[in-house]
């Protein structure tokens, strides 16, 4: 077997398990979102009480956030020679995206808006504490892929940074998804 | 062809990366098995206390009753059925037949029957396995708990499944245990899909493929897009019971702000439905395989076969509604789901009749995989027939959550999969474990299975059929149910009768693996049929295939008359002999 060959097919088999991956995550997702969309067609108004003082600024800044750290992991797979600095960016604002949520969590506990105060808090308590779970995932993830960076690992193979970085574009999709529908529409 | 370089590596040695730690497809086969039994025993011990009740209520149980329910003299108390029920139909379901039919069977025939080593991540293959013990622990350790396990039903609606209709942790933690077992789940399925794309052996086209692994295939397919939905209605169900959010809350027990009970039944039934194809396919695809083998003939319509399990595959996932008529659905939407599922009826009819075609004229071999599969063809068709009455909207409405229901989905989910479950262990015990277990008394299993099963479920379809309601503690307060005491006592002598048929599968089983060392060990081929693992010795080494075989020819070649080997079949290495 040539070496190209079994190239492709290393890419095949990669690319088969972590497709199926991600359709099993946005499942999961797609399910909340089904659920949103049930729940808000279904209310006479929306949102069913009015919500005070709705945190934007915070979102907005994670948002941004999240889609840098995209582009970041975008220049660390195509960038050989500055790697190691793009995967501490990726990192960072991993971790940055994390703190802004805990202090979104906070800002919403300070307006008054608890977990139990009906529909909307739900929605937003419940989607954010998910996503922010498989953020967790993604960063143990990257510090798997920067360990590897660092010790210069031969394992390190393109496809290992190809998968992490579907699974890392892929939750910030969702978070895009997330942001529009919970706090812009 | 998909062909990855596939190395063997050294056998394990010590007990620990042997038994309990294996990477192994075979060995994590195994301990699915194993789980799976040991969750089929306690599932249908509490099947016996439900029957019990039913027929006696009031009455102690017999033997065990005094050590298990003390405070009632042995009477198992209204909230205990309750339990019952839920971890009934969880136990069996989730613990008991995924593990059986899609663990043990999945792990163990994919790699043999596709001709690799391996599957091709063993390590998710191990994680896969323990995230299942995980869960399974967690299971029964609600059943421990003060307040007793999850009571609420196995599809578990809220509000029943709130912390007004269960206070307590057994809620939580039934939910966190099936959380746990999806996760187990969707790691199982990502590697069975991978697998079968691309470790197939050169040659094996996917129309070469045995039927089983198609079903077992499709099955993943359904488990990688449908447990994750699952997943999400058990995190938002969790969410409102720990945190305090009103996903699904509505009425006294939204205090504050409501949500939508109705929607956790859209998502429960949005992965519900596939379930219940999840759990049968990979048994309509070893009973396909096991008739061709036993009738001596290629399996009739094999494509069609394939394509109409594919065809229900797909046709499974847009068809839940029907199993929420009652909730006050537009009757567009309940016409819609009624003709979708009823169209389900057409691939079902293509692959049922094909079963007929090649058991037609076939020499048949009546042993004892054979029997179980001819079981399976018997009460598929019979389950199959009466899913029609519940399709339709307004038979449905007065049939919903009756006996019925209970009787239907007992003859296409448990009857079916546990027949064609007993005919796949029999099948590929040689394989397993060596040993063929002894036929004589696989057939009186059988005989000894078959016969009270039905007494039990179509006791069930008449009992509902009369308006018997399903999940009552004891419906003979009713005054018009009160005829149908004997006949739910009939159903009870049926089921306790074939509780206790099991016992002689048991005792077969562990005799043959325990207590047979002196016995010599299987042939390559006892049964004489041409698929890729009987081609290897008995058991099956560690890592399988020596080389990796170059696949000539489809799995179901038997009684060509040109052939000149002397066998009446034909191994799928070997050139297709052309029939003139």
């Amino acid at each position: 077997m040539n070496s190209n060959r079994a190239h492709d097919m290393k890419l095949i088999q990669n690319s088969v398990a972590m497709t199926v991956t991600l359709i099993s995550f946005g499942m999961l997702f797609a399910t909340l979102f089904l659920g949103y969309f049930l729940l808000r067609f279904n209310s006479p108004t929306w949102p069913p009480v009015e919500i005070q003082n709705m945190p934007q600024l915070i979102p907005f800044l994670s948002t941004l956030v999240m889609a840098l750290s995209s582009v970041t992991y975008y220049l660390l797979e195509k960038n050989g020679p500055q790697r190691k600095l793009m995967w501490g960016l990726t990192f960072i604002l991993g971790l940055a995206f994390l703190a802004l949520q805990w202090s979104l969590w906070g800002a919403l506990k300070s307006s008054g808006i608890l977990v139990s105060n009906g529909m909307v808090p739900s929605i937003v308590y419940g989607f954010t504490w998910l996503h922010a779970a498989h953020i967790v995932l993604g960063l143990i993830a990257l510090l798997w892929i920067g360990c590897l960076i660092f010790m210069k690992s031969p394992s390190l193979t393109s496809f290992k940074l190809m998968n992490v970085g579907k699974f890392w574009h892929f939750l910030g999709v969702v978070w895009l998804l997330m942001y529009l529908m919970i706090f812009v529409l | 062809m998909a062909f990855v370089e596939q190395h063997i590596h050294d056998a394990p040695t010590s007990f620990w990366s042997k038994y309990l730690f294996s990477f192994d497809h075979k060995v994590i086969g195994k301990q699915f098995l194993w789980y799976g039994i040991f969750f089929l025993m306690v599932g249908g011990l509490m099947a016996m206390m439900i029957r019990w009740t039913l027929a006696y209520p009031g009455v102690p149980f017999p033997l065990i009753g005094n050590l298990l329910f003390p405070h009632t003299g042995g009477v198992v108390p209204p909230d205990t059925y309750a339990m019952l029920f839920t971890m009934h139909g969880t136990i069996m379901i989730f613990f008991a037949i995924t593990p059986i039919l899609i663990g043990a069977f999945g792990n163990f025939c994919i790699p043999l029957m596709i001709g690799a080593r391996d599957m091709i991540f063993p390590t998710l293959n191990m994680l896969s396995f323990w995230f299942s013990m995980a869960s399974g622990v967690l299971l029964l350790a609600s059943l421990c708990l003060p307040l007793g396990a999850a009571a609420g039903g196995w599809t578990s609606y809220p509000t029943l499944s709130t912390n007004l209709g269960q206070p307590g942790m057994g809620q939580t933690l039934w939910l966190l245990s099936l959380f746990l077992f999806g996760v187990s789940s969707t790691m199982g399925a990502v590697n069975y899909i991978t697998t079968v794309i691309t470790l197939r052996a050169p040659g094996m086209d996917y129309f070469k493929m045995p039927l089983t692994i198609w079903g077992i295939w499709l099955t993943s397919i359904l488990n990688a897009i449908f447990v994750p939905v699952l997943g999400a209605g058990l995190l938002l169900l969790t969410f409102d019971r720990v945190f305090g959010t009103t996903f699904f809350l509505a009425g006294a027990a939204a205090t504050s702000g409501r949500g939508d009970p109705v929607l956790f039944q859209h998502v429960f039934w949005i992965f519900g439905h596939p379930e219940v194809y999840i759990l049968i396919l990979p048994a309509w695809g070893i009973v396909s395989d096991l008739l061709s083998f036993f009738a001596r003939k290629p399996a009739f319509g094999y494509k069609m076969t394939a394509l109409s399990l594919t065809t229900i595959t797909v046709l499974s996932t847009v068809v839940y509604g029907h199993h929420m008529y009652t909730t006050q659905m537009s009757p567009l939407l309940t016409q819609s789901f009624m003709t979708l599922t009823m169209l389900i009826s057409i691939p079902s009819a293509i692959f049922f009749a094909n079963w007929l075609g090649t058991l037609w004229k076939g020499s048949i071999r009546f042993h004892s995989p054979m029997l179980f599969s001819l079981g399976v063809v018997f009460v598929f068709g019979l389950g199959g027939l009466t899913g029609l009455y519940l399709a339709s909207t307004s038979i449905d409405l007065y049939l919903h959550d009756t006996y019925f229901v209970v009787g239907h989905f007992h003859y296409t989910m448990a009857a079916s999969v546990l027949l064609g479950g007993f005919a796949g262990t029999y099948f590929w015990m040689p394989k397993m474990f060596g040993r063929a277990m002894n036929e004589t008394l696989a057939k009186w299993h059988f005989w000894l299975t078959m016969i009270p099963l039905n007494g039990i479920f179509t006791g069930m379809m008449v009992v509902g059929y009369a308006g018997m309601h399903r999940r009552l503690y004891n419906p003979f307060i009713y005054e018009f149910m009160n005829k149908l005491i004997p006949i739910n006592q009939f159903i009870t002598y049926s089921a306790i009768a074939m509780g206790l048929a099991q016992f002689v599968f048991l005792y077969n089983f562990f005799k043959t693996i325990f207590f047979s060392k002196n016995e010599p060990l299987a042939s390559d081929n006892p049964w004489e049929v041409g698929t890729l693992e009987w081609q290897i010795p008995s058991p099956a080494p560690h890592y399988n295939f020596k080389e990796i075989p170059h696949v000539k020819c489809g799995p179901h070649e038997f009684g060509n008359p040109n052939l000149k080997t002397g066998r009446d079949f034909q191994y799928q290495t070997e050139e297709l002999v052309e029939v003139k």
